[in-house]
């Protein structure tokens, strides 16, 4: 915004908590329920956890994300080489954990940003979300969907291979 | 006879006008007049609070709580020292915290886990997933060796019977210095 602006008109919000300003001198229940939540229900929750926190820290340890190493692809083994076929298959299948998990992060964006914005913006603000989870979701069902609970890196490159027939014949 | 009628009247008539009350006997006895007996309701076991005692006759229940004391039993054996111990370490250890691993360390395969016991458990119980997948491309690569073998003595039988100069596939026979040519010594004999 431009420095003189009329401050009237968009006034700058108070620096800090206004004060009271009771009209009446009966008792504000909402402050009474209030604070008996607080007092039966935050305090002891709060302290308890404090008491854990102190406990805990003495002893704390620490876990690492483990990477593993890229080994070469089912259409990079030799025929008959049953060990690379397994190195490709675990490779597979952990690219597979992955995926689920990147489709799962999109959807709780989505959902959050949902919650957000409620069931009227939703359809306004939330449309990169909504079309970053649809594009994701839509290249992971092309790739993983439909191949059942045994899926394995073989029946994936057989869907591949039939996608890619079926684009060469369309 | 007609006196005897008018004693009965006026008997019927001083029970009627104190019927719980016993003219002349102790007062446990009903009242003993030569009339309808009236029970004094007062000396009958009865309580006015729950009733006539019953003995209901019903199938028995001994069965059916015995296996339900039984099953509480084993299941709090050992549920309640499993929920204390767990209890105990999560409260008094706690989870462990992500962290990005440090320049030039290679993590211990149990450092990948986040509950202690999931740790104690793969540093203990488990081999290393490392181990674990070394083991399995082994048993691969013994079970690929056996098929190629297999595949192998399959070729080298089908080539030693067609060529005949391998070790295989002789036919045995009779030793030379038992063949007898005697009857060959004359011939035209």
């Amino acid at each position: 915004m431009p420095d003189n602006y009329d401050k009237d008109v968009y006034p700058e919000p108070p620096s800090r908590t206004p004060a009271d300003n009771k009209q009446t001198s009966l008792p504000n229940p909402a402050l009474i329920l209030a604070k008996l939540f607080y007092y039966s229900v935050d305090l002891p929750v709060t302290k308890y956890r404090e008491w854990v926190d102190s406990v805990q820290s003495g002893n704390k340890s620490v876990y690492y994300h483990q990477r593993f190493r890229r080994v070469p692809d089912l259409t990079d083994c030799e025929e008959g080489d049953y060990v690379c076929y397994y190195e490709a298959d675990m490779q597979w299948k952990r690219d597979h954990k992955v995926d689920q998990e990147i489709i799962r992060v999109l959807q709780e964006r989505m959902r959050a940003c949902h919650v957000r914005e409620g069931d009227n913006g939703y359809s306004q603000n939330c449309l990169k979300e909504v079309q970053d989870f649809k594009d994701a979701s839509r290249g992971f069902q092309s790739r993983y969907g439909d191949l059942g609970g045994y899926a394995d890196a073989r029946k994936c490159l057989m869907k591949q291979k039939e996608r890619m027939i079926n684009g060469r014949n369309a | 006879m007609a006196g005897m009628s008018l004693l009965r009247s006026a008997a019927v008539f001083a029970a009627r006008l104190s019927p719980f009350k016993s003219l002349n006997k102790g007062s446990k006895n009903v009242s003993n007049l030569l009339t309808r007996t009236i029970p004094k309701t007062e000396q009958v076991a009865v309580r006015w609070g729950h009733g006539k005692q019953l003995f209901v006759v019903q199938p028995s229940r001994f069965y059916d709580s015995r296996f339900l004391r039984l099953l509480k039993y084993y299941f709090f054996l050992t549920g309640i020292p499993v929920a204390v111990i767990v209890t105990f370490i999560n409260v008094f250890y706690g989870e462990a915290e992500l962290a990005e691993i440090p320049e030039g360390y290679e993590p211990e395969y149990w450092e990948y886990y986040r509950h202690p016991i999931t740790r104690f458990i793969s540093r203990n119980v488990y081999d290393s997933p490392v181990k674990d997948y070394e083991k399995a491309m082994a048993a691969i690569q013994i079970e690929k060796e056996k098929a190629d073998h297999r595949l192998a003595h399959l070729e080298v039988r089908r080539q030693m019977r067609q060529r005949g100069d391998g070790p295989w596939f002789h036919e045995q026979t009779v030793d030379k210095s038992l063949i007898d040519r005697r009857h060959k010594a004359t011939p035209d004999a």
